[in-house]
């Protein structure tokens, strides 16, 4: 059309219709696919073995503006409910202590997954070709910023207005003094980032998030619940209102891939491995958090994992993937094992090791030990009774110079942490399957709790060559190990951790540890 | 009562477990110290709600500058490289975590502000076309301006707006990291509402091409675009070095191109040829370039320059990489200058001394702004003239 005639044709439809005109998101994101062009430097800098389609669509399809004024609807709500009506009615003081002292790992961890998922999908942005496979992932760029924020609220929240701030207000340099900090950034961290890229969006989307998340996210909330807290279902539900557009990020990953050769040699590998990854920490920790970081109980953890991990993951979104090629991961059948005992085994080891902690944890009373039994037969037997000598023993009172660790000790039960997965384990000890397999490699020995962690580091032991906490601490006094690490309170002498929650018991100091003389050694040296 | 909740009951409102939960808490607080983040360096004078939420959430070894954490990667790439590691960028600092946003914007700032945009653009939308402003636009400036030659900027947008793809992924740094990415959004929102405005026109145009073909075109094969292409494609795809990518983008090609085309070109003469829609959304982007020269000056004169251990040689570094990119964006200006020939002349607007008049004010801006605190010499003149040579 020629100019001249436009600007008369602009003229007459404003005779004929002056209605006010405006422009929607999926107007504009329909050309969004059209955004990029061709050019000899155009590849990813992050190398991997799959080719990802050009032509790949996103699910939800929006644009900044649009997805800046969702994300902003949801946070009015959310902040509103945290600083109104949850502030007045005190919600931060009337959570059980058992759960507030859960809240500081939960939400911190969670919060090093969601900040390492903001590189990890900065680097899928890279990857992927198509446009709007690139603005699917930088959508789920700024969620994770988000969610890094959001798990931040929550010890905000619990240290300004809660019980305990200790471990609240400065988890972000004391958690890496303890054991379980290596094995979450494994899953949380470096199994997000490091890595060939769609082994990472496996790791993050396929199996973090469509599957660990349900457990993480959800089911925490109900817990939570029960015990008192409701900042966290506020925060955690508005999260997982993102995650949606996560695990569709995943999905979209894998049918980019679909068509590609090395789909069919590599990825049922690369998703068992993603799998056995997260399952190895998550199964275990998870279930130790719920169960032994609350006194009321919502269900039995293997109930729960059972139902989103084996049959609603497992079963039906790995299903949907079925027509790609992808199969649930042969390990599957082994994480079930685990998840009946592993979190008991686990609780164990991280009681005894409680002053490397960043708060406080509480041996089962009475009627959570009846709970335990009445769920897991046999938990008396093996877990209940050496709960009970240590409490005669008196491990929660620090005058009576008694860490759990010196029970391991005497019975001959060493604790080695698993090369791969860095989760510590006590083979001599343990309902679990944990057996001890150790390989030496370059004069270091390597310990493994599992044949599929043990294959992974035969495959690339360059990947796994993190120092573990003996290697760390070797020959270091363990009062001086928690000084260093910050793992006191204001006072500069009480610690952080304490192995009880008794509103009336008294707490340890640095002094009361180091006068039991305990000494890291490496159990690996005595092999 | 048995301790397993059902039936939905709260800890919070079921009386029963309200009150064991409130025998169990104790009588007073166990810790004073309320701050979280209470061990952090504030920028102001008192840590603030921003600081407290994303300092220090990466989880960096201390063998990175700043770093809290200690060992090693527990997982790497194949064939051992670590995931995150100091080779990644030649700047060096003794704090990675350094940075803040000048605006203070952690998430929930950030999408509020662009949330109201997005409002306040469906309202002004509505309220232009409704007055029927769009009759007084000059034809060729709409059709052939603003069809094709602002649907082609789009791509310089987008492709900016890829640039921040990897610095996401590698930056040492976690505030860094967060602005990253959100001048990387506001990147692809400038391409966005490019497109807005095109289709926009389109629905109360007759007969314009929202079509992004033509604007590709000139974008890819056109000679007016061609040194940006080259350079914006170099940014994107060539540059490993993060602080490199962000440099280049942000401290040289943006202020001084991206500048030009929007504030000189598009922003200033759209009102002489009856446009006062474009200014709209160019205003929006200008309030996304000054956020973000917020952001990188803080970065690279606050943090970098003005370490004490590395400043000097970070300065060094950014000369030399200023002698790297300039020369580029010299070059897009350059041929940028050919857009002048498409549009129907307007003396001391579109004429030669008011051109220049404008490099002048850009380059003045530059060196002022982005150059001088570097310790960097350039002959504006000289480049100036360079770039008047392009004109038709």
């Amino acid at each position: 059309m020629a100019i001249s005639t436009a600007t008369k044709a602009a003229t007459d439809a404003l005779a004929v219709n002056r209605a006010p005109v405006s422009v929607g998101a999926q107007e504009v994101h329909k050309w969004m696919q059209s955004f990029t062009w061709d050019f000899d430097k155009n590849r990813t800098k992050y190398s991997t073995k799959y080719k990802m389609a050009n032509d790949t669509k996103e699910q939800f399809k929006l644009i900044a503006k649009e997805y800046a004024r969702m994300e902003s609807v949801k946070d009015e709500r959310q902040f509103g409910s945290l600083q109104d009506v949850l502030t007045r009615v005190d919600a931060a003081n009337r959570v059980h202590p058992k759960w507030n002292e859960s809240m500081k790992v939960i939400s911190n961890f969670l919060e090093v997954g969601e900040y390492n998922a903001i590189a990890a999908t900065g680097m899928l942005w890279d990857s992927a070709s198509a446009p709007e496979q690139k603005n699917g992932y930088l959508g789920q760029v700024m969620d994770e910023i988000r969610h890094t924020n959001q798990c931040a609220y929550i010890n905000y929240y619990f240290a300004k207005q809660g019980q305990d701030a200790a471990g609240h207000n400065d988890a972000r340099r004391t958690r890496a003094i303890g054991p379980l900090w290596k094995g979450m950034k494994r899953v949380f961290a470096d199994g997000f980032i490091s890595g060939d890229a769609v082994e990472c969006s496996i790791n993050l989307q396929l199996v973090g998030e469509a599957c660990f998340t349900n457990p993480l996210i959800v089911a925490v909330t109900e817990w939570a619940s029960a015990n008192g807290d409701e900042m966290t279902p506020t925060v955690f539900l508005s999260i997982e209102t993102d995650e949606l557009r996560h695990m569709a990020n995943g999905y979209q990953t894998i049918v980019s891939i679909a068509n590609d050769e090395a789909a069919s040699k590599y990825l049922n590998t690369d998703l068992n491995n993603a799998f056995w990854t997260q399952q190895k920490y998550f199964t275990p920790v998870l279930g130790m958090m719920f169960e032994y970081g609350s006194h009321f109980k919502v269900e039995p953890w293997v109930k729960t994992w059972n139902r989103w991990v084996y049959e609603d993951w497992g079963g039906i979104w790995i299903g949907r993937l079925g027509k790609y090629g992808v199969e649930s991961p042969a390990s599957l059948r082994d994480a079930k094992k685990d998840a009946y005992w592993a979190h008991h085994d686990l609780f164990l080891l991280a009681y005894a090791m409680w002053p490397t902690g960043f708060f406080r944890v509480s041996l089962p009373t009475a009627e959570e030990a009846e709970w335990y039994e009445a769920n897991y037969p046999g938990w008396y037997e093996m877990y209940g009774k050496v709960y009970e000598e240590w409490r005669a023993r008196g491990c929660e009172d620090p005058n009576s110079g008694f860490l759990p660790l010196q029970w391991f000790a005497e019975n001959n039960h060493p604790i080695y942490i698993d090369r791969v997965s860095q989760v510590p384990f006590c083979p001599s000890y343990c309902k679990g399957a944990s057996t001890l397999r150790v390989l030496e490699s370059n004069g270091k020995k390597h310990s493994f709790s599992d044949p599929w962690g043990e294959r992974m580091w035969l495959s690339e032991p360059e990947r796994y060559e993190c120092q573990n906490i003996y290697e760390q601490y070797e020959g270091r006094e363990l009062s001086e190990v928690v000084a260093e690490g910050h793992g006191v309170r204001s006072d500069g002498f009480t610690l952080i951790s304490q192995p009880h929650t008794n509103k009336d018991g008294k707490l340890w100091t640095l002094d009361d540890i180091k006068k039991i003389g305990c000494v890291f050694t490496d159990p690996l040296k005595a092999l | 009562m048995s301790i397993e909740v059902s039936g939905g009951k709260r800890g919070l409102t079921d009386p029963v477990i309200a009150a064991q939960i409130l025998a169990a808490i104790p009588d007073k607080p166990l810790e004073t110290q309320r701050k979280m983040n209470y061990f952090v360096t504030p920028r102001g004078r008192r840590l603030n709600e921003y600081e407290v939420l994303c300092c220090y959430t990466q989880p960096t070894p201390d063998w990175i500058a700043g770093g809290l954490d200690w060992g090693d990667w527990t997982q790497k790439f194949h064939g051992g490289r670590p995931s995150w590691s100091n080779e990644s960028t030649e700047m060096r600092t003794t704090d990675w975590h350094k940075h803040r946003d000048p605006a203070f914007r952690w998430h929930y700032l950030y999408v509020k502000d662009k949330a109201e945009e997005w409002r306040y653009t469906d309202r002004f939308l509505k309220a232009y076309s409704a007055d029927g402003h769009v009759r007084s636009i000059d034809p060729v400036w709409r059709d052939e301006v603003l069809g094709d030659y602002l649907g082609a900027f789009g791509f310089s947008e987008y492709g900016l707006f890829n640039s921040h793809s990897s610095v996401t992924r590698d930056c040492l740094g976690d505030t860094i990291r967060m602005s990253t990415a959100m001048i990387g959004l506001d990147k692809v929102d400038n391409a966005q509402m490019i497109q807005a405005e095109r289709t926009f026109l389109a629905k109360i145009v007759p007969g314009f091409n929202e079509s992004t073909d033509i604007p590709k075109a000139e974008w890819t094969k056109g000679q007016i675009y061609k040194g940006a292409r080259e350079t914006v494609e170099d940014i994107w795809q060539a540059t490993y070095d993060w602080n490199e990518i962000l440099f280049s983008g942000h401290m040289i090609y943006d202020p001084l191109f991206g500048q030009f085309v929007r504030r000189e070109f598009f922003l200033r003469l759209s009102a002489y040829y009856g446009d006062n829609l474009t200014p709209f959304f160019i205003n929006q982007m200008q309030l996304y370039h000054s956020q973000t020269k917020g952001i990188t000056t803080d970065m690279f004169h606050t943090c970098l320059s003005a370490d004490t251990e590395f400043g000097e040689y970070n300065d060094r570094l950014m000369r030399a990489w200023s002698d790297k990119w300039l020369p580029r964006t010299v070059n897009a200006l350059k041929d940028f200058m050919g857009i002048f020939a498409k549009i129907p002349e307007i003396k001391g607007v579109t004429s030669k001394d008011a051109i220049q008049a404008a490099l002048e004010r850009v380059f003045e801006d530059w060196e002022r702004d982005y150059a001088a605190p570097i310790g960097y010499k350039v002959d504006t003149a000289a480049h100036i003239k360079t770039i008047l040579t392009g004109l038709k």
